[in-house]
């Protein structure tokens, strides 16, 4: 019994591992789109 | 508490960009002198000719140091007085060399309006009560259209001039 449930916590826990690649890519993302944009932006301030 | 792999890397890339547009903030209003235009000194709208800035012979560019101006406006619906020439016409353009710093000092007798000399950072709201000061130097040559890009009534679109800077 103990035994089963150890079994079913390492399936769950590998299957969040495979699930946070998409997640991981998606927020990066989003974060190298804010972080381009705003210093886009800013290069554009200075130079005026 | 159990954190993912991933999860750590992003919270990483999250604060630390907090951190750095806090920096850059602090950077920009300690350092380089950034902030709003409009601060807490105050003119009686209905009497800006009392400003010493303001006053009907003080309004347009004037050179008060080599390379260094100061730009007096007043703006009105639908207008934006900056002066006469030598002539008494109106002035729309003012021409200052490249490279030359600028004071913009600019009020308003009745409604909100805005200030932008479009193509550079010259953006101000101007605000009934208040002087709105943007220091900046010209660095590019050519010929920026003043415009208000605050709506301030039906003759909005008229209200524009030119500052034109040459090499």
């Amino acid at each position: 019994m103990g035994k089963g449930t150890s079994k079913q916590q390492q399936a769950s826990h590998s299957d969040s591992e495979v699930s946070f690649k998409g997640t991981f890519i998606a927020v990066m993302l989003v974060g190298v789109f804010i972080l381009v944009s705003w210093f886009g932006l800013y290069a554009l301030f200075l130079s005026r | 508490m159990h954190l993912h792999k991933y999860e750590k890397i992003w919270l990483t890339f999250g604060v630390g960009s907090l951190a750095l547009f806090l920096a850059i903030i602090g950077f920009a209003a300690f350092w380089k002198g950034t902030h709003p235009q409009s601060h807490i000194e105050v003119i009686d709208p209905q009497n800006v000719q009392a400003h010493e800035s303001f006053k009907p012979e003080n309004l347009g560019l004037h050179e008060v140091a080599d390379g260094k101006y100061i730009f007096n406006i007043v703006a009105s619906a639908f207008n934006y007085d900056m002066g006469v020439d030598a002539d008494g016409v109106p002035v729309k353009t003012i021409r200052v060399p490249k490279g030359s710093t600028v004071l913009y000092q600019i009020t308003t007798i009745d409604v909100v309006h805005g200030f932008n000399v479009a193509g550079t950072n010259v953006n101000m709201m101007v605000e009934p009560g208040h002087i709105s000061r943007f220091e900046t130097v010209m660095k590019n040559t050519g010929e920026f259209t003043i415009v208000c890009n605050e709506y301030c009534g039906i003759g909005h679109h008229l209200m524009y001039g030119t500052v034109e800077v040459y090499e």
